[in-house]
């Protein structure tokens, strides 16, 4: 039998990630989850000095690992911070320019790259399904120079309209539509990573657009996971499959609580053709 | 100057010179003893209807015994700015103090929802960080700020923020109107008798929160000589004369963290949510709440030694805090 590979889909997403982060940049980094995990999985890996700032303030922490399962503000989180600040303050950090990426999760995202963490379906006065609010998600779109939104490739996630734009991609996507807005000039979404397709976004339209895909599967079923049709790249790459090294450092150092495993999608992968089996 | 856009989200109209004579009248200068009960403090210092601000770091250096004591004595009509937080907003929706929410991010779950369609809880959206630069300008004595965010999404349809023609560069502009709380409930972890408060680690924005809001009640691990917070004056976060009321509360957040001395109760956070998810809350309320008189009884009688040891044990960093 052929040597396969077992993960789940946030585990893919947070691997992918990973692999973008730069050591020469600063990243904002939403409360915690899957993207604060990206971010630490490079750190534990690929990019150890690279720096990050946090919500509540803490800036370029070197997490203890392993991480409590309750990870958000937590001393293990914040040790050896350069500094531990509070929300205004690395608002500020961002607003000044100096953040290169922000990273965030999100439940909804339209072709531009609006996303949605507030409600779903239903009106706002009387919604379905509240979920917690735009958070800081905001002002980390809004104000870093780029913005990688991880999310699952789903087609009640990737929408064409989303039930509220909690926080901006290139909103109605004409050009200057941000400036003209108020926001920050030359800022906006950059990439969109999901399990099994990375997106970005084209220059002139703002339009989403496929640029890399899971070798096991083909364009059409990304796009019958996506109710909007995205723009194709002259040239799909082929994204990178975790390894398990990375699999390991996830499961025992970064999330040994389980929070990746613990709900999602799971893919069995043969290593000898990249073909999913279950 | 034109208005070029209008949030309609309900705000209270920031009163700088109001905020100024309450303190004129009400604020002790002097440096006295501070120290009360929790009883004491909130049924002082919180009434019905009141804005009530608080910070935290999700489930870390929340204010919980304080929470737990409002709704003890049954407040009502609280509007809360629940930013950055965790499940406090749904522990005091199911309490029946709250019915209004300036949103920024909460947990949410079945209380939330219900009382939202029973139409008795009203969410205002805004954002952490709106929040939060809120309290900054209410810090300022100034009645709004400009900012470069929240515009061009439904949040700022749905919140009180507007957007100007800058008079200085003739683009456009957020503003956002300060916050001024009528209280606020900070928890700490030292703090001498007279309100000389160390926050420890980071924080939401606890030295902007204790300036904006007309009262403040401060929750502390543990009491510290007034000659300790002169010997290190860096590290003193809020200076005595913001605050109303010293309360002692060694886990005062429980079941939340505190950086330096103790890890969250997981266990405990479930059993909140258990009891959400099961329509329980009323149980898990009088058992933790009503069944007994105050914080140091809940410890006492509901966690136990046992586990509080554990908590403190589970804490390994003193690093950055104590050292």
């Amino acid at each position: 039998m052929s040597e396969q590979l077992t993960f789940t889909d946030v585990e893919a997403n947070i691997c992918t990630i990973a692999g973008m982060i730069e050591e020469d940049k600063l990243y904002f980094v939403q409360m915690a989850g899957a993207p604060l995990m990206a971010v630490l999985l490079a750190k534990y890996m690929s990019a150890p000095g690279v720096g990050y700032v946090v919500e509540e303030g803490a800036v370029a922490p070197s997490p203890s690992f392993p991480l409590p399962r309750m990870m958000v503000g937590a001393s293990r989180s914040h040790y050896r911070a350069v500094g531990w600040y509070g929300m205004n303050i690395v608002d500020s950090h961002a607003a000044l320019g100096f953040m290169d990426y922000g990273l965030l999760a999100c439940l909804q995202i339209d072709k531009f790259g609006n996303f949605n963490s507030t409600f779903i379906g239903g009106t706002y006065e009387q919604p379905e399904r509240r979920f917690g609010g735009a958070g800081g998600a905001t002002e980390i779109a809004s104000q870093c120079w780029r913005t990688l939104l991880m999310t699952k490739l789903q087609s009640r996630k990737f929408v064409n309209k989303v039930d509220f734009v909690s926080s901006p991609g290139y909103l109605d996507g004409t050009p200057g539509a941000r400036e003209r807005a108020g926001l920050p000039a030359n800022t906006g979404p950059y990439k969109v990573i999901t399990q099994e397709a990375v997106f970005d976004f084209h220059e002139e339209t703002h339009q989403m657009r496929l640029i890399a895909m899971m070798p096991w599967v083909t364009e059409e079923e990304v796009l019958s996971k996506m109710e909007f049709e995205p723009l194709i790249a002259d040239k799909v790459e082929r994204m990178t499959l975790p390894t398990e090294e990375q699999l390991t450092i996830i499961r025992t150092e970064i999330d040994p609580g389980g929070l990746t495993v613990s709900r999602g999608e799971w893919f069995t992968i043969d290593r000898d053709t990249d073909k999913r089996v279950t | 100057m034109d208005v070029l856009a209008s949030g309609i989200g309900e705000f209270r109209k920031p009163d700088p010179d109001g905020y100024r004579e309450y303190v004129r009248t009400h604020k002790e200068r002097r440096l006295v003893s501070k120290v009360m009960s929790e009883h004491d403090a909130i049924s002082r210092f919180v009434e019905d209807g009141d804005y009530l601000a608080y910070d935290q770091n999700v489930a870390v250096r929340g204010p919980t015994s304080l929470f737990r004591e409002i709704i003890r004595q049954r407040k009502k009509d609280l509007w809360i700015a629940a930013k950055f937080t965790w499940s406090d907003a749904s522990l005091l929706v199911a309490g029946g103090c709250v019915s209004k929410i300036d949103v920024g991010w909460m947990a949410t779950g079945r209380l939330i929802n219900e009382a939202i369609r029973k139409g008795e809880l009203k969410l205002i959206d805004w954002t952490n960080g709106a929040l939060a630069y809120r309290h900054l300008a209410g810090s300022l004595g100034v009645s709004f700020l400009p900012m470069r965010y929240l515009v061009g999404t439904d949040t700022f349809t749905q919140s009180g923020a507007k957007v100007i023609e800058d008079p200085f560069t003739s683009q456009p502009i957020c503003l956002v109107p300060a916050l001024y709380p009528d209280v606020a409930i900070i928890h700490v972890q030292q703090c001498d008798i007279y309100g000389d408060a160390r926050v420890l680690g980071a924080g939401v924005a606890p030295m902007e929160i204790a300036m904006s809001s007309k009262k403040l009640i401060i929750s502390t691990e543990e009491i510290i000589d007034h000659e300790a917070i002169r010997r290190q004056p860096q590290r003193t976060t809020i200076p005595y004369y913001f605050v109303d009321a010293v309360v002692v509360a060694p886990f005062g957040c429980y079941p939340g963290s505190t950086p330096g001395l103790y890890g969250a109760d997981i266990e405990h956070w479930m059993q909140f949510g258990a009891a959400e998810m099961q329509g329980k809350t009323d149980e898990y309320l009088e058992n933790w709440v009503f069944s007994v008189a105050s914080h140091e009884e809940m410890l006492d009688k509901r966690v136990g030694a046992a586990k509080l040891l554990k908590l403190r044990q589970a804490e390994t960093v003193r690093e950055g805090y104590y050292e």
